[in-house]
């Protein structure tokens, strides 16, 4: 199956002279028509291939060793096992320390209370026996 | 070999988020001029090239760590952050010449026809910058990045028949643009 001669030229004009960068879809019947008729095809094609060596030309720009050594520097480096221990050494003491805290807000806090009155002491004794007899009923299946 | 569809940047990307010296090497052993090539086109001018890849890398290097496997492949992702800082300065210069219009500058071909190495590459420059941002950027892409149709396409947000239409208009202005230089390039 061949395409027509506009079909071709609108696909070179798009794609460039290399059918192999061409649609893959379209790539064999492009191929096909060139065998076909490479009289007319042939001369689009290497029009198209023209402006793409052209293109070529344009400059890339070359990377050069200060940029590199910029990139390089500023890459993630790696983590040493001395600064992992410091790091979990310094996890380990932020963790004791808050600890500590907790315990020391927590006595002041107990020392600032008052005693608790009679009636609460019997609700929450109330309370206490209630979940006791609750827990230790057997559910049933 | 990599799967098709997998990433071949995901082994290396893992190795810089170790700080493995080697992977980093090998990264921009491979991707740097990439990156670079395309800001240049975009740009013309090799000064704004090398910050646009400096930052497009330096902020490659903050992702490496958290980088998902699976998502967009890394390759893809260097080339939406460096074309997002291209246009960033594209339209800084348009501000700018919205502002002082520039020196006129003479993009036709010169007196003597006989134009020989840098001479041919700064008119092919020269003309590739005188295109609209987004025809210039689909040739870029598909021309010199080597991109396909669709994966250039997705980059630039736009369907795949919008792409085709850039690129048709792009390269038959470069083609009028550059038509003294047809026996030259045969």
């Amino acid at each position: 199956m061949t395409m027509t001669v506009e079909r071709f030229a609108q696909l070179a004009e798009i794609h460039g002279g290399d059918t192999a960068r061409w649609p893959e879809a379209c790539r064999e019947e492009a191929r096909a028509s060139l065998v076909a008729d490479p009289e007319t095809l042939g001369p689009i094609l290497a029009e198209a291939a023209h402006l793409d060596r052209l293109l070529d030309l344009a400059p890339a720009g070359a990377v050069n060793a200060a940029l590199l050594g910029r990139l390089i520097a500023a890459a993630p480096q790696p983590v040493s096992s001395a600064r992992r221990w410091i790091a979990g050494l310094g996890a380990a003491l932020g963790l004791a320390t808050a600890a500590f805290a907790g315990v020391a807000v927590g006595v002041a806090v107990g020392h600032d209370q008052p005693v608790a009155s009679q009636a609460q002491v019997v609700i929450a004794t109330d309370f206490t026996s209630d979940l006791s007899e609750a827990l230790e009923e057997p559910a049933e299946l | 070999m990599a799967a098709e569809g997998s990433d071949p940047d995901e082994a290396l990307l893992a190795g810089v988020g170790r700080g493995d010296p080697s992977s980093v090497r090998q990264l921009l052993d491979r991707r740097l001029p990439r990156v670079l090539a395309l800001a240049r086109r975009m740009l013309n001018d090799p000064g704004e090239a090398e910050d646009v890849a400096q930052e497009t890398f330096l902020r490659a290097w903050k992702q490496a760590r958290s980088w998902r496997p699976g998502g967009a492949k890394f390759d893809t992702w260097l080339h939406r952050v460096a074309l997002n800082l291209c246009y960033d300065r594209l339209r800084r210069r348009r501000e700018v010449a919205t502002a002082e219009p520039p020196e006129q500058v003479d993009t036709g071909p010169a007196p003597d026809a006989g134009l020989l190495g840098a001479d041919l590459s700064k008119r092919v420059e020269t003309a590739l910058a005188a295109l609209p941002d987004r025809q210039r950027e689909a040739i870029v892409l598909c021309h010199h990045q080597g991109l396909g149709n669709i994966e250039a396409a997705a980059l630039m947000t736009i369907s795949v028949e919008a792409l085709e239409s850039l690129l048709g208009r792009g390269r038959r202005a470069l083609r009028a643009s550059l038509a003294d230089l047809r026996e030259q390039g045969r």
